[in-house]
Parts: structure tokens; C-alpha cells; sequence
């Protein structure tokens, strides 16, 4: 039975994809955006996160923490067990809805993505994929019906400077990806003072309208929420400034719609 | 000239203008609006008392007092409006119990003193103890903390098509008609007559109140609509209502009478009850759909009656039609806060449906509600009702059901705090030396049968003596059979379904799965130790987290889920095991959403981690934080599997910000979780869209919204169990994305 490793599993979401879904958040990622905000999924080892706040001083954390101040990221799973949970909800999923798989970057378990989305196949429910695409496998893509993906800069040296990989990487992806017939929906976080400029915008849209597949661009604005899990994870915390929602309109003058 | 969404807007601005008055009258209520208007200036009414305590029972003294406060009203006409009629005020008020007495009656030194005389620790006089005494119950009534449902009224619905039928004077004529029939029922039909009699003398007070308003009038329009007023207001003031305007206005004037009697709030299956009138109307060419919108939505702001939409019929056929989708609109028009139930049935108009789900989102005011008409039909037909009389019944409460003019069903008055027959439990369990999970639960079955057998006992006593304490003599002349055998609709009913609700599922539920995850598995506890820290209320906050941080009923995970389905079925084994006289039977439910805060105050701490006096968790609801994704699917299955089976409801309660826009999905989203709850299983739905008022008064006491979820980032959270950090993060966005 393949196995993998899980960070959490939520249920009911109304925003990553269509419908109701459940998305599973798979741990390891292969870039370090520092804007992340799940930072807990970046190693793919589970990890320990201490939310001081909700420490009582108990002095008895060996014996187990009960606050929630202590919480382990990360569980070794297998496919029944996601499955079993995935299936709960089966009645709410209608056509649209289903399963999507998250993280993290959910390639960096290519085998146990894999075999999440023929099981949520074989029940007859719709799979979407929130990738980077910094990584490509086609067969692991092709089992979905929708994939989800980023670009946040267009050029190599920003993007190598903000994620640690050359954007030629995800955009030669992308152009495979295409290839696969799929639809897919381009994303772009917003982050002041890295990609928040006409400029930028611009240059990712006409990028992404040469790709046939792409239906829909969607700029999305950066929030930092990640900070507060960077500061529980010991890790340091950069915070970007929030993108106005006049800044927010303006932009989205310049990213293409189909 | 005033088009009638000006006189829409103007409606609107004076219900609030009202709304202000009334809280300077009455001071703040967590009652329900009711639709009454301030009362007038100089307006008194002195009570007439039977009874040496202070109140007043039976037929003859509550028509006597329903007369004078009737009498006491002035008429309520706003040139504005196309109806007339309101109520300001309501007998209840007059029957010696301060606890009832609104703000104003308490200023009023002498009435106050007239109406309270003696204070007594009892709550209620509404019971008359001294002739129906009940002492020999209450020891026991008090152990259980149950709401007995002695002296409640109302809670049953009339039917309104007898009343449309027959109108004020076909009333009078059926009671002369029975009187010679059934000899020596002469206290029944006098009180009933003069109820009546009383109901059109306000009616006579409005038309003079409209000829001199008319008589001013410069507007054209409004001179024409209170032209019409009048006629309709002649019309229906003896005669049965000939067309819709006059169905509308017949029913208003009813609502009055019903309300300020015993607050009566049941309404009917408006779209289809008023669609002859309608359809005879349009046919006819008298009546175009605006003002068919106009009169609904003026009937909805004199009234939040709760009102059926949709469903289907005996033959499984959808019922829903044009009117349907007009009172939609009407609602909308209004938009206030509408007791309006769309029934959902898979055969049903999906677009209709969809109709609905739109109004959630664009309003944000949890109206429509859903009730599943598959469950709720197949659990009501066990109790040996045909699947014609089945499909009648309706919503017309809270959360309640009830088979119009057929059943009396006592729905949503009596209730049994299963957090405190726990509580009992526990305490007999720590005198045993023998201690288990297993063992709690004989101990709790056994006190949960004494409990229905005190509660079954209560009913009895309410049902045997109410027509002689609280006769029902407005819904009575609705009711099938009363007035033909001169009996109260308590004495005459078809259907004595009664309904016995359990309170604090969720809080038995986990606290069952924390004995059994904390002291008998991982045995992180001993049963001393468990006991000690219920006694001194949790004094080590590490032991409460040990028991509070187990996995919870609707969580999909843990024992939880299956304890709340053990209690579900032997509440429903206890209540439907119990033997009841005359054809009575007792209807397991689940809805307790009034008194969840007092209902706490009687319990301690319990193994779940919730400390003494804490509210109890709010009928099938599951506690807060029961996930920290709070998933609303997760809630649906929890609920979904804990129904009663018998009729009547385990509620769903929603309240969350989807933070998606009805165009982006949000509506096919909603309707997907209504049809999953509903083929589950699922009996009624509350939905509340959240609004950004609510979020921001959280922003500054989180604690008033417990249940409140917001999306936090891949997650979704409780709002109050967030870090003050956290929260302002989450407002922070909020605010950027409005």
C-alpha cells in the first residue's frame, strides 16, 4: 500500500477549486519563497510547532501536550486511511467538487499524489492538483482533471531569488504541462516589493495567454498568515507589506482573462 | 407618485423607527420580534382575576381578559401599507408572573402591582397549581432539569384554510350552529363568541380609523390604495375573504388576534394555501404580480409567521409554483427577518431550489431555512400516521413540526437536559466501587427512563388539564372538530404526537469519548482523579486539556460520533418505550436552542472539559471547536447520523463565512450541502451566511460568537480560539477584502 506523508487534511473547502472539497496537504517542497504561507509543509519530515500562547506552563511536556501548543506536523498515511476521510464527504461533492491535493509541492510525493487521485478516480470524484510546477511528472499530472499552478515572477534571477529555482524550470513545465489536454488555472501571489508592478504582471500574463490550456489567471493577494506558523516552526519570519485592494484592481487590469 | 418600492423603503424606515421604541418600552428581549408596534400613548388595560394568586384561567376569564386587551388596541393603519392591523401587546403580560413582564408594565407602579400582587418564587402562575397541583413530580423534575411544557400554549399549528373558508361570521355562525347541537357547553361557545365578536369590533375600529385617514388623503395613489384598504377591510369584517388581497388581509388580522393571545407564531404552506385566491385573481385580470409581491411582503412585515414554501405532495409531486418564487421576491422586497421554510424533496424544482440558496447569500439575514421532506416524512408515518396526513405536516416553529388543525403536539415545550441525568449518573457512579464507561451507561440509562417517566407524567397532567387552565380559543376556531364538539383543540386533536427533546447531546457525547479515549484506554486518568476534578471544577487546567483535547461528536474521528448515536437511539428507545394514555405518544427530538445558557447554569463540570455553570451545547450541534478546520460537511454527517427517526428534528445549524460570492460558486456550494445533509438523513437546516457586521462585533468580544469559523489560511479556524494576533490578522483581511 503506498504511503506518504500527510500534514493535514481539510475538509469542506470552498477555495481551492471548484465545490465542496477536501484537500490534502502533502509535506516537502522543493522552493523557499519567503512569502510562504505554509511553511510548515516545506520539509517533508514531521515536524514539531509551539504556539507559545497557547502554552499553561505545565512543565509536563514529555508526559504529552494537551494546550495545543505543541503540535507535530506530519503523519505517515496510506491511501485507504486519506481515502477513508476523502470519502466521507462524498455526498457533498456533486459534479464539481472533490479531492485536491496540496501542500507543499504534492510531486515531491509523485507516487503517493498518484495514487490518491486514481483511488478519488475509481469513486468517480473530481481531482485537482495545487502544484508549483517547479517539479513535472506526466503522469502524475495527467490523472487529474483540473490543475491549479503559480507563476510568480517571469524572469530567472528574481524568481531564483525569491524561490531558489529559475523560472525557465516552471515555465518549460508549464508548456509540457499544457501538452496534457488538461485545464489548468494560473495563479500569481502578490508580494510588495517582488512582483506587485504593472511591469511584472504584464510580462507573466503574456506569458500564460500563449498557453492554450490555461482558462483562467487569478492574482492572489499576499497575506501573513504564514508568519505566525514561521514564528511556531523557530523559523525566521519576514513579513510583506498587504496589497491594497486598489492596488489589487489595478493589477488585475493587467492580467489577461479569457 | 409613490411606486411601491418607495413605499417599501418607507415601510422599512418605520419598522425601524419601531424597533428603537420598543426597546425604550420593553428593554432589551432575546425574543422574537413578533411584528408588534410600540404601544400607543395613554394605553392601559386592568386585567380581570379569577384566581386568588393573582392570575386568571379558564374559558370564560381569558376571553374575558383577551376582550380587554383586544379592546384596548388602537387601530394601526399606515397609508403606506396595502394591510393594516398590529399588535403591541399580549395577554401573557396580565397573568401575575413578573418574570413575563415587559419593561413598561413595570413602570407602571399601580398596574404593576395590580398584575404582579405577591410575588412568589414560583416562575410561572400561567399553571393553575391550586386545582392542578403537581408537587409530587417536581423533586424529580428539578433532578433532571427537564422543561416540564406544563402550562406552555401555542406550540401547535391551526388550519388556515377553515378560517379562510369561513371568515369572521361563518366563526360566529359554526358556534351558534354547535351551541344547540352540544347542549351544556354553553362556557366554550360564549367564550369563543365573544373572542370573535371582539376580533371585529377592531375590525370596525380600522375601517372608521381608514375613512378618516382617507378623508385627508391628498396623494392620488395612496388615496386610492386606502380606497381599496376600506373596501377589503368591509369585505372580510364578517364575510370569508374573496381574493387575494383579502386573503392577505384576513390572515393579518388573525395573526393579531392568534398573537395576542398566546404569541401563536405558526403560519401555513403560503404558496399554496393563498394560490387559488391568486390564481383566480390573475385570471380575472385584478391582479398583476407586483402587487401580489407587494401585499406578501407587506403580510411578512406584519408578522414573521413561519411560512412553507415548496415540497410535494402525497404523490411525491412538486408542488411548487409561481407564487412560490413570488414570495421569494416579496421577502426579498422587505428584507427583514422572515421565518420562511423551503421544503426540499428531490423531485422538487431544483431552479426554485437554486432561487433559494441566492436569497442566502444576497441578504444575509438566514432566511430561507430548509427541512428535509423525505426523513421527515418516513420518521412521522412510524407513528401511524397515513402519508397524507404526513405530507401536511409542516414547519411552523423554531424548530418544530406540526400537522395543521389535526395534531397537538406540545413541540419545543418539553425538554430533558441529558447533560444533567449525566451529571445524576456520575454522582451514583463514584458510590460504586465497580467503575467502567459501560457501567456509566446502564447507571445514565436507567436515570434517562426515570426522567421520561417524570416528563411523560408532566405531559399528561398539561394535556388532561390545560383546556381548563389555558384554553386555546383563537386557534381553536381553526382546529378540526372544536368548535363542532365544543372541546378545546387540547381535547380534540387527531394526532396527540407529543414532543420530548433532549438537551446537551454534545456535551454527553464527548464527554462518554474522554472517559473512554482518557481514563479507560491511554488510562492518562484514573477515575478518582476524574471525579476530583469535576468536584473542584477543573482547578488543574492540564487535566480539563487532557479530557477537552479528545477528538469530538462530528469530528469523523474518535468514539465521539458513535457515543452521540447511542444517545440517540436510547433517548428515542426511552421516550418511545414509554406508555402514554389515550392514544398519546411521545416524539423524540433533538432541539434545545433557547435555553442552552440556563439549562448550563444547573449543570457542573463534566469529563468533556466543559467547567460548571457553562452553557450546554445547542441542540444537535456539535460543541464549539469540534474541528479545527470547523468543515461544515463534517457537521452535516455528525447531525445526519444522530436523527431521531420519528417525525421530528435534529437541526443542522450553520453559521459560516464562505468568503467565496454567490457568482463564484458559493450557491452551488450551498445547495450541495443541503441535498448531502438531506440524503443523509437530515430533517432541517439553518444556514447563516455570515455578514461583516457579525465578524467585526467579534473582532471585540469573540466570546459572543463561539461557533463563529473563519478561514485562517490553508485551514479554517474558530475565530474565539484563535491567538489575539491571529485574529487580527484574519480582520485585517477581512477588512481588505470587503
Amino acid at each position: 500500500m503506498t504511503k506518504g506523508i500527510v500534514a493535514d487534511i481539510e475538509r469542506s473547502s470552498l477555495h481551492d477549486g471548484p465545490g465542496i472539497r477536501t484537500v490534502v496537504f502533502l509535506k516537502g517542497c522543493p522552493l523557499r519563497c519567503e512569502w510562504c504561507h505554509n511553511p510548515e509543509c516545506i520539509k517533508k519530515e514531521p515536524q514539531t510547532l509551539f504556539y507559545s500562547e497557547k502554552c499553561i506552563g505545565c512543565g509536563k511536556c514529555e508526559e504529552g501536550c494537551f494546550s495545543g501548543a505543541k503540535i507535530i506536523c506530519g503523519k505517515e498515511m496510506t491511501t485507504d486511511e486519506v481515502m477513508k476521510m476523502v470519502l466521507l464527504d462524498k455526498s457533498y461533492y456533486a459534479e464539481d467538487g472533490g479531492l485536491t491535493i496540496s501542500g507543499g509541492e504534492p510531486l515531491m510525493q509523485g507516487e503517493f499524489t498518484l495514487s490518491l487521485a486514481k483511488a478519488a478516480k475509481e469513486h468517480g470524484i473530481h481531482t485537482a492538483i495545487e502544484t508549483s510546477l517547479a517539479l513535472y511528472d506526466s503522469e502524475v499530472l495527467s490523472s487529474f482533471d483540473l490543475i491549479m499552478f503559480d507563476l510568480k515572477l517571469p524572469d530567472d534571477e528574481r524568481h531564483r531569488k525569491y524561490t531558489g529555482i529559475d523560472a525557465k524550470i516552471v515555465k518549460d513545465n508549464i508548456l509540457k504541462c499544457s501538452e496534457l489536454g488538461i485545464p489548468m488555472l494560473a495563479r500569481t501571489p502578490v508580494v510588495i516589493g517582488v512582483n506587485a508592478d504593472a511591469e511584472t504582471i504584464s510580462e507573466i500574463s503574456d506569458f500564460l495567454k500563449k498557453v492554450p490550456n490555461v482558462y483562467k489567471y487569478e492574482l492572489l493577494p499576499y497575506h501573513p498568515l504564514g508568519t505566525v506558523k514561521q514564528k511556531a516552526l523557530g523559523i525566521s519570519v519576514r513579513k510583506f507589506e498587504i496589497p491594497t485592494k486598489s492596488l489589487m484592481e489595478e493589477l488585475n487590469n493587467y492580467a489577461f482573462i479569457r | 407618485m409613490l411606486s411601491y418600492a418607495d413605499r417599501i423603503a418607507s415601510m422599512r424606515e418605520t419598522k425601524i423607527r419601531h424597533t428603537l421604541e420598543k426597546r425604550t418600552q420593553n428593554g432589551f428581549t432575546d425574543l422574537d420580534d413578533f411584528g408588534t408596534v410600540p404601544l400607543s400613548e395613554g394605553y392601559e388595560v386592568l386585567p380581570y382575576y379569577n384566581s386568588e394568586n393573582g392570575s386568571f384561567y379558564g374559558a370564560a376569564a381569558m376571553a374575558e381578559n383577551f376582550c380587554r386587551v383586544l379592546d384596548a388596541h388602537e387601530a394601526y393603519v399606515d397609508p403606506m401599507e396595502m394591510l393594516c392591523g398590529r399588535w403591541r401587546d399580549m395577554l401573557v403580560n396580565y397573568r401575575g408572573d413578573i418574570h413575563y413582564m415587559p419593561d413598561w408594565m413595570k413602570k407602571n407602579e399601580k398596574l404593576r402591582n395590580f398584575v404582579a400582587g405577591d410575588v412568589t418564587a414560583q416562575w410561572s402562575k400561567r399553571w393553575d397549581e391550586k386545582r392542578f397541583p403537581y408537587d409530587d413530580l417536581k423533586p424529580l423534575q428539578k433532578l433532571y432539569n427537564i422543561q416540564t411544557g406544563i402550562d406552555g400554549d401555542a406550540h401547535f399549528a391551526c388550519d388556515y384554510s377553515i378560517g379562510l373558508e369561513l371568515g369572521f361570521g361563518g366563526f360566529l355562525d359554526k358556534i351558534e350552529k354547535y351551541r344547540t347541537i352540544n347542549k351544556g357547553k354553553d362556557e366554550f361557545y360564549d367564550a369563543e363568541e365573544k373572542c370573535v365578536r371582539a376580533m371585529i369590533r377592531f375590525i370596525d375600529r380600522h375601517i372608521a380609523k381608514i375613512d378618516e385617514l382617507l378623508s385627508k388623503e391628498k396623494r392620488p395613489e395612496i388615496a386610492d390604495s386606502l380606497g381599496k384598504m376600506l373596501k377589503c377591510c368591509k369585505n372580510v369584517r364578517t364575510d370569508a375573504p374573496k381574493n387575494f388581497h383579502e386573503a392577505c388581509q384576513w390572515v393579518s388580522f388573525f395573526n393579531c388576534f392568534s398573537r395576542i393571545y398566546t404569541r401563536d407564531g405558526a403560519g401555513f404552506q403560503l404558496d399554496t394555501v393563498l394560490l387559488p385566491y391568486y390564481e383566480n385573481d390573475v385570471k380575472n385580470g385584478v391582479l398583476d404580480d407586483e402587487t401580489a409581491k407587494f401585499l406578501i411582503a407587506n403580510l411578512l412585515l406584519i408578522d414573521p409567521h413561519y411560512y412553507q414554501l415548496s415540497g410535494v405532495d402525497a404523490q411525491d409531486k412538486d408542488i411548487t409554483n409561481h407564487l412560490s418564487y413570488l414570495v421569494l421576491e416579496a421577502a426579498d422586497m422587505i428584507n427583514i427577518s422572515c421565518n420562511l421554510t423551503v421544503r426540499y424533496h428531490k423531485n422538487c424544482d431544483q431552479e426554485f431550489f437554486k432561487e433559494a440558496v441566492k436569497y442566502l447569500f444576497k441578504n444575509k439575514n438566514g432566511w430561507p431555512r430548509f427541512c428535509g421532506d423525505a426523513a421527515l416524512l418516513d420518521g412521522y408515518m412510524k407513528n401511524g400516521v397515513s402519508k397524507e396526513i404526513a405530507r401536511e405536516r409542516i414547519a411552523v416553529g423554531c424548530n418544530w413540526m406540526c400537522v395543521p388543525g389535526r395534531e397537538f403536539p406540545m413541540n419545543d415545550t418539553v425538554k430533558i437536559n441529558i447533560a444533567k441525568v449525566m451529571e445524576v449518573a456520575l454522582a451514583e457512579l463514584k458510590t460504586k466501587k465497580e467503575r467502567s464507561l459501560a457501567r456509566l451507561k446502564e447507571i445514565y440509562q436507567k436515570h434517562l427512563k426515570k426522567a421520561v417517566e417524570v416528563t411523560a407524567a408532566g405531559i399528561n397532567l398539561h394535556l388532561d388539564h390545560i383546556a381548563d387552565v389555558t384554553p386555546e380559543l383563537i386557534m381553536n376556531l381553526m382546529f378540526r372538530g372544536s368548535l363542532e364538539k365544543g372541546e378545546d383543540a387540547s381535547r380534540c386533536a387527531e394526532l396527540y404526537t407529543v414532543g420530548v427533546d433532549g438537551a446537551g447531546l454534545a456535551v454527553v457525547a464527548d464527554s462518554f469519548a474522554a472517559i473512554e479515549e482518557r481514563v479507560e484506554k491511554q488510562k492518562l486518568l484514573s477515575w478518582d482523579e476524574l471525579f476530583d476534578a469535576l468536584d473542584n471544577d477543573f482547578a488543574d487546567e492540564r487535566i480539563r486539556l487532557i479530557l477537552s483535547s479528545c477528538a469530538k461528536y462530528c469530528s469523523g474521528e474518535g468514539c465521539a460520533d458513535n457515543h452521540a448515536k447511542w444517545l440517540t437511539e436510547s433517548f428515542a428507545d426511552a421516550v418511545r418505550v414509554q406508555e402514554m394514555p389515550y392514544g398519546r405518544v411521545l416524539v423524540p427530538g433533538w432541539f434545545s436552542w433557547a435555553r442552552t445558557i440556563e439549562y448550563g447554569k444547573a449543570v457542573g463540570a463534566t469529563p468533556n472539559g466543559r467547567k460548571a455553570g457553562e452553557p450546554i451545547s445547542h441542540g444537535a450541534n456539535p460543541n464549539p471547536h469540534f474541528r479545527q478546520d470547523g468543515a461544515v460537511t463534517a457537521q452535516s454527517n455528525g447531525i445526519a447520523a444522530v436523527q431521531l427517526g420519528y417525525g421530528n428534528t435534529a437541526p443542522l445549524q450553520i453559521e459560516f463565512d464562505p468568503k467565496i460570492s454567490a457568482s463564484e460558486g458559493g450557491i452551488e456550494a450551498v445547495m450541495s450541502l443541503v441535498k448531502g445533509h438531506f440524503e443523509r438523513g437530515g430533517t432541517l437546516i439553518n444556514i447563516n451566511v455570515l455578514d461583516s457586521e457579525k465578524l467585526l462585533a467579534a473582532a471585540d468580544n469573540p466570546d459572543l460568537y463561539p461557533d463563529l469559523v473563519v478561514r485562517v489560511t490553508g485551514f479554517t479556524a474558530y475565530f474565539a480560539s484563535l491567538s489575539p494576533e491571529f485574529r487580527q490578522l484574519v480582520i485585517d483581511r477581512f477588512l481588505e477584502g470587503m
